[in-house]
C-alpha cells in the first residue's frame, strides 16, 4: 500500500469502520451468512470491470488487486478453475479466435475515444447456426472434452486463500457451467429462441451435449479442489427486464433436470451453489429452490420483480442472495447519496437472519464515477454491521 | 375456406410456412394487401402482444411471430411496384447505437414495427450518430428508434439526439429509445420522446407518434 498522506486519508473511513465492526475472518463471516446465521457484518463480494479496478487502485493507493480487495474488506475470492491444456484455440484470418466450444469471437471496442472505452469478446460466428438436423449437430467436431484441462493446481490455488477468505469457484465467463448460454453461442441467440418455440429435438440435442460435458467436468473440478472450494457458481441468463425470457413450463421442460444435477454434484462434495442470472426471474425462483439452489446472484434492481425486500420476504427462508446493487442506473447515473441510500435499503431489508452477501448486480462498469464506487464501499461498511 | 382470422392465428403462433402459403392464397382470392396486413398480420401480432403483456407468451414466441409476419410481407412486397400496396402508417429508422453490437432485441422491435404497418429501415448495429441522421433525412423518417444493451454505450443515444437538434430535424422526428439499460428516467434525462420496455410496447408507442 502506498503510504502517502493523501491515500491514508482516503482509506481512513473504511479502516475505521472495519476495525469497529469485524470480529471474525472473511470465510467465517461468509459461511455464516450463507448458512442463514448472522455474522459480524454482511459479507462483501466484488464484481468490477478492469478499468474500475485500476481507478480504485489509483484512488486508494493500492499496488495490486490483492491489496485492493483486502483493503476494501471483500470477503469472497474467485477461483477460475483448472487450466486449459487442450489444443490451441484456432485463430482465423478475419481476426476471430475460436473458444472452448468452437464458437468464433472477435474483440469489439465500445465507447471509442471516451473515458469509458473498453473491449469485449463478441460472438461473430456460431458453428451450429445453419444446421437443420440432430445428425449434423451430433457430428459436430467441436464438442469440448473434460480431458482438455489440467486440474493439478486447483487445490493449491484455492487453498492459497484459506483459511482467511471464502473461495468461490466460478470458472471463466466462456466456460462457466450453464445450459442456455453455450446453446446461444453455438446456435446464435435468435435461432436458439426459434428452436425453443419450434424445434424441441434440436434444443434437446444441443443441451445434452452441453450438459454431458459439464456432468463430466464439474466432478473433476470439485475433486481436484480437495475440500478447498466453499461455493460453486454457475450462470445462465434467463431473465429479461420485465420477466423471464422463456415460460416457466419451457424452463422446466428443457433446463430443470440438469440444473438439479449441477446442484446435486456440488452438494455431494459439500459445496454450496450460487447461480448468476441477470433480469427478472421471479417466476422461476420456486423452480430454482426446488432444484436445490442455495444462493441467487444478481438481483438486478431495475428488473421488474427483483426488489430485494420482496425476495427476502418471500424466499429468504430457503434461498440466500448476493447482489442487488444497481450498475445500470444508480452507480453510473446517481449521486453518492443515492448510492448510500441503495446500500442502506438492501442492508435494512436483507440482513436479518443472515442469508445476504453485498454485491453489484453485475460488474461495475467503466461509466461509473470513482466517487460512487467510494460511496458504495463506505456504505457497505457503514450499514452492514450486525449490532 | 381459409380466412384472415386464420392468418392472424397463424401469425400469432409463429407458423412461418403456413403464413406464407395462406398469404399467397388470399392474394389469389383477390383479398387486398391492406386487409391482409390489417386483419391478418397486425391482428395476429396484437393478439400475441396481449398474451406477452399477461405473461402467456415470452421471447421465443415473440420472435417466431415476428418472423411469421415477415413471411407475409415477403409475399406482398414483390407486388409493390410503383407504390405500397398497403398504407404504411409511418417510417421508422432503427438501429443499435455506436459501440454496441447487440441486435436481438432491436430485431424483434423492427419485426414488430414492420408487421404493425410501419416502413422500417434497419441500419443494423454499431451505428454512428451521423449515419442515423443521414438515413433519417434520406428516408424522411417520422421516428428514430435507438437501441442499446451494454449500459456504457447508451450515452451514444444522447449524442445522436444532439446531432438531430444541430441538423434542425428534432421538431419533425420523434425519438424512441429501448434496450435493457434504458428506462423512462434515462429517456427523460436525454430528452427522447418515448421509451418502451419491450417490443409490443414499442409498437404501441410508435403508433402514438404518427396519430
Amino acid at each position: 500500500m502506498k503510504e502517502d498522506q493523501i491515500y491514508k486519508d482516503r482509506r481512513d473511513k473504511i479502516n475505521e469502520l472495519r476495525s469497529k465492526n469485524e470480529k471474525m475472518t472473511a470465510r467465517e463471516r461468509t459461511l455464516k451468512a450463507i448458512n442463514f446465521e448472522e455474522p459480524d457484518r454482511i459479507p462483501i463480494d466484488n464484481w468490477m470491470v478492469p478499468e474500475i479496478k485500476k481507478r480504485c487502485r489509483e484512488y486508494w493507493g493500492c499496488e495490486n488487486d490483492e491489496e485492493l480487495l483486502a483493503f476494501l474488506g471483500v470477503d469472497v475470492r474467485d477461483n477460475y478453475g483448472p487450466s486449459y491444456v487442450g489444443q490451441e484455440f484456432k485463430k482465423f484470418d478475419d481476426g476471430t479466435v475460436a473458444d472452448l466450444w468452437g464458437v468464433r469471437r472477435r474483440v469489439v471496442t465500445y465507447g471509442k475515444g471516451t473515458s469509458y472505452e473498453g473491449t469485449w469478446k463478441e460472438v461473430s460466428w456460431s458453428p451450429l447456426e445453419h444446421m437443420t438436423t440432430v445428425e449434423e449437430i451430433n457430428a459436430y467436431e467441436g464438442w469440448p472434452s473434460a480431458d482438455w484441462w489440467d486440474y493439478s493446481k486447483m487445490k493449491e490455488e484455492c487453498a492459497y486463500w484459506h483459511p482467511e477468505y471464502f473461495v468461490l469457484n466460478k470458472g471463466d465467463r466462456l466456460d462457466r457451467t450453464a445450459q442456455l448460454k453455450p446453446m446461444m453461442y453455438l446456435r446464435g441467440i435468435q435461432q436458439t429462441f426459434i428452436d425453443l418455440a419450434q424445434n424441441p429435438e434440436i434444443v434437446e440435442c444441443i443441451r445434452d451435449h452441453i450438459v454431458n460435458y459439464f456432468l463430466e467436468y464439474n466432478p473433476k473440478v470439485f475433486e481436484a479442489g480437495g475440500g478447498e472450494v466453499d461455493m460453486f457458481m454457475m450462470g445462465d441468463d434467463v431473465g429479461g427486464q420485465r420477466g423471464p425470457l422463456l415460460s416457466v413450463e419451457m424452463w422446466r421442460r428443457y433446463f430443470k433436470d440438469a440444473f438439479r444435477k449441477y446442484c446435486d454434484i456440488a452438494h455431494s462434495f459439500g459445496i454450496k451453489v450460487m447461480y448468476h442470472t441477470c433480469g427478472d426471474v421471479y417466476m422461476l425462483i420456486p423452480e430454482f429452490i426446488d432444484a436445490g439452489l442455495d444462493c441467487l446472484q444478481s438481483l438486478q434492481p431495475e428488473a421488474t420483480n427483483m426488489d430485494i425486500k420482496r425476495l427476502k420476504k418471500e424466499f429468504g427462508k430457503d434461498l440466500s442472495f448476493q447482489g442487488g446493487m444497481s450498475i445500470q442506473q444508480v452507480l453510473p447515473l446517481g449521486t453518492p447519496e443515492d448510492v448510500r441510500k441503495m446500500v442502506k435499503y438492501a442492508a435494512d431489508n436483507a440482513k436479518q437472519g443472515g442469508g445476504y452477501i453485498f454485491g453489484t448486480a453485475h460488474n461495475i462498469q467503466a461509466d461509473t464515477a470513482i466517487e460512487n464506487v467510494v460511496a458504495l464501499f463506505e456504505a457497505y461498511h457503514e450499514y452492514g454491521a450486525y449490532s | 375456406m381459409a380466412t384472415l382470422t386464420d392468418l392472424a392465428e397463424l401469425v400469432e403462433s409463429g407458423k412461418s410456412k403456413e403464413v406464407r402459403s395462406l398469404t399467397q392464397k388470399l392474394l389469389g382470392e383477390n383479398v387486398s394487401a391492406d386487409a391482409i396486413i390489417t386483419e391478418g398480420v397486425i391482428a395476429g401480432l396484437d393478439a400475441l402482444g396481449k398474451k406477452f403483456e399477461k405473461f402467456e407468451a415470452f421471447v421465443p414466441e415473440l420472435i417466431t411471430a415476428g418472423l411469421a409476419a415477415q413471411e407475409a410481407l415477403k409475399v406482398l412486397r414483390p407486388k409493390m411496384t410503383q407504390k405500397a400496396l398497403h398504407k404504411e402508417i409511418g417510417t421508422v429508422v432503427i438501429g443499435t447505437v455506436e459501440g454496441d453490437v447487440h441486435d436481438v432485441g432491436k430485431n424483434i422491435v423492427a419485426m414488430m414495427l414492420e408487421g404493425g404497418g410501419f416502413k422500417v429501415i434497419d441500419l443494423g448495429v454499431d451505428v454512428p450518430p451521423d449515419t442515423f441522421i443521414k438515413e433519417a433525412k434520406y428516408h424522411g423518417a417520422d421516428i428514430l428508434a435507438l437501441s442499446a444493451l451494454y449500459s456504457p454505450t447508451r450515452l451514444a443515444m444522447k449524442e445522436t439526439l444532439q446531432k438531430l437538434i444541430d441538423e434542425g430535424m428534432r421538431d419533425n422526428t420523434k425519438v424512441m429509445v429501448g434496450g435493457a439499460p434504458i428506462d423512462q428516467e434515462f429517456c427523460d434525462l436525454i430528452g427522447a420522446d418515448g421509451y418502451a420496455p419491450d417490443a409490443p410496447a414499442g409498437l404501441k408507442l410508435a403508433k402514438t407518434f404518427v396519430k
